[in-house]
């Protein structure tokens, strides 16, 4: 009796189970595949779409900045064609990655680079240094914007005046006076810098008696063969912003030397070339060794 | 180099006959041939000694602590300032103060001038056991000075602020057992990190991948914390400082504490970090995720500021004391 009814409930639930899978077998197995693929279908219509939209949205911002460079090139005023939200949305945009590609053509140049930081507060300018062709260090600062414009750190040694900078070029209300004036101070350096170590390693037997950190003083000893004596040269750079020195001066145990044509023409020389090419062209002339 | 091994020193030199010292010094073979050609074995013994000892300390500048000062408000022509107008200057000036002072200025090849000072008194002749020393870089606004006395320091200061045409002389509230530490630090010759369009890959270096998974979900959050913690301090060899102290003068605050937070006074105390090499520290702290990026500024003021002592007050962290003095 226990048994009969256990052998009832199972065999109810087989055939429960049975109905269930019959049920399921009368819809076809093609439909809900179908199903399916309809669905992918609209997915890919609608992304379809989607790209379309953006695809055009992408050719009228081409068309804006053709015409905004144009403009810009031809130096027109703005043509208005529909005051509608959505050119005036397309026009920001096009001048969004207008200014981008010149952010970046400055960079390639090896001009400075701006990035935003701390979400829009502040910037990171990142000052690239060369000379003659060659990338030399980078240096980095930080400057707050909000709530004051203010320098925050950087990587700029201290004998550079970078807050004096600031000052004297009205950092608050033109910063690109400012950055280009600290560029223009730190390429200066770099290159002064560039001399010298390029002095050293090609003009050995030259002796530097005398340089600083911020390579603005550079005092020689050439050794003349024809007059058997040593002239001491004396370069000042008191122009922190020019790689040339801005005074040259020699000095003789024989008097006439400095006077001489030729050393006159040195002296104009090392005022107009870099020091290190300068003192190739000497060498040549045979007037030191 | 402690005032025994000095005397030892300079005994030894007195027993070994003069005309032995050069062969000696050059089978020793301790000293480079640039310091061997310096040593003029004309001079007397007791020259050689101070000589020998000089050397030892611009080789070993990190036997006593170092601190910096600051040059400020310069004046018109201190950016013209060249070695031999500094080195004039510096001596007469030093010797309008103090009648009996010994003083060597040299420059060496990374255009620091390093100065040996041995401070003497009406009485007695300078002393060159103890002599202070001075690093300076021209065009730059940081002095550094070891072995010098408080008594002494207002001589000190004077003189370098005639010589070297600026207004005022200030405690940098910097110090370290390694000058090299100061100096990188103040005059920023370490690998600063900043913000770029082009992120480099800042390889961290800890490839402890003990479960390549878990690398793998917390690569992104590494790399994150790494960078900010390299913005924060410095990428690879970090100046080594060896310890920071923060004076509060902040008034005590804790609800759990009544009878302490009811005092009207600031409760003063002072919070002193040290290790071997503290930026290296800190910086690990924050990469490793032990303290949350970005971290403190009280922290990231060190390098950021090149400051290593800070007085804090409830207004903000403040200037440090003018008056503090570096314990001799």
């Amino acid at each position: 009796m226990e048994a009969a009814s256990t052998k009832a409930g199972v065999l109810s639930h087989l055939s429960l189970l049975e109905v269930q899978a019959r049920s399921r077998r009368t819809q076809p197995q093609q439909q809900s595949r179908v199903k399916e693929l309809k669905a992918k279908v609209e997915a890919l219509k609608v992304q379809k779409q989607q790209l379309e939209a953006e695809i055009e949205t992408h050719q009228n911002l081409q068309k804006l900045r053709l015409s905004l460079d144009k403009q810009c090139a031809d130096e027109e005023d703005v043509e208005m064609e529909e005051d509608s939200e959505n050119s005036q949305l397309l026009r920001l945009m096009a001048r969004h990655t207008q200014l981008k590609d010149l952010l970046h053509a400055h960079h390639l140049i090896g001009g400075y680079d701006i990035i935003k930081t701390r979400q829009g507060k502040g910037v990171c300018v990142s000052l690239a240094t060369a000379y003659e062709g060659v990338y030399l260090d980078t240096y980095n600062l930080e400057i707050d914007l909000k709530p004051t414009v203010k320098i925050g750190r950087h990587n700029i040694p201290p004998f550079i005046p970078v807050n004096s900078l600031a000052e004297v070029n009205d950092m608050q209300t033109n910063m690109r006076a400012f950055l280009d004036a600290l560029s223009q101070h730190l390429n200066a350096f770099a290159g002064r810098k560039q001399q010298l170590k390029l002095l050293r390693e090609q003009h050995k037997s030259i002796e530097v008696m005398e340089s600083n950190v911020l390579c603005s003083i550079l005092v020689l000893m050439f050794k003349v063969p024809s007059a058997k004596t040593a002239v001491l040269c004396t370069l000042d750079y008191t122009d922190h912003s020019s790689c040339l020195p801005t005074r040259v001066h020699f000095e003789c145990e024989d008097k006439q030397l400095p006077d001489s044509d030729q050393w006159k023409k040195n002296c104009s020389l090392l005022m107009e070339t870099p020091v290190h090419t300068a003192l190739t062209a000497m060498k040549k002339m045979g007037d030191i060794v | 180099m402690d005032d025994s091994a000095r005397r030892l020193l300079q005994r030894l030199i007195r027993r070994i006959p003069a005309q032995m010292l050069k062969p000696t010094l050059d089978k020793w073979d301790r000293l480079t041939a640039a310091h061997r050609q310096s040593m003029d074995f004309t001079e007397s013994k007791w020259a050689l000694t101070e000589k020998l000892l000089a050397i030892y300390v611009i080789e070993n500048p990190d036997h006593s602590m170092w601190y910096a000062l600051q040059l400020v408000d310069p004046e018109d022509d201190a950016h013209s300032v060249e070695l031999t107008q500094f080195k004039e200057q510096f001596k007469s000036h030093l010797r309008e103060l103090i009648r009996h002072v010994s003083i060597k200025i040299k420059k060496h090849t990374d255009e620091a001038v390093w100065i040996r000072i041995a401070w003497g008194d009406s009485f007695s002749r300078p002393n060159h056991l103890k002599p202070t020393y001075v690093v300076h870089h021209l065009q730059t606004p940081y002095v550094f000075v070891t072995s010098l006395t408080s008594k002494l320091k207002p001589l000190l200061s004077q003189a370098l602020v005639l010589s070297t045409r600026y207004q005022a002389i200030k405690d940098a509230s910097l110090s370290a057992r390694k000058l090299t530490a100061i100096r990188d630090l103040l005059m920023r010759q370490y690998q600063q990190v900043f913000p770029t369009k082009y992120p480099s890959s800042l390889v961290e270096n800890n490839q402890n991948a003990s479960n390549i998974l878990i690398n793998k979900e917390q690569a992104e959050l590494a790399a994150s914390r790494h960078q900010k913690a390299c913005e924060a301090f410095g990428d690879g060899m970090l100046p080594q400082l060896q310890s920071a102290v923060y004076k509060l003068e902040t008034k005590f605050r804790d609800h759990t504490n009544k009878t302490m937070t009811e005092r009207e006074e600031a409760f003063r105390c002072v919070v002193k970090f040290a290790s071997t090499n503290l930026l290296e520290s800190l910086r690990h702290c924050a990469s490793s995720g032990i303290s949350s990026t970005p971290g403190t500024s009280l922290l990231s003021s060190i390098p950021l500021k090149g400051r290593n002592y800070f007085v804090i007050t409830d207004n903000g962290p403040g200037p440090s004391s003018q008056t503090r003095q570096p314990p001799n």
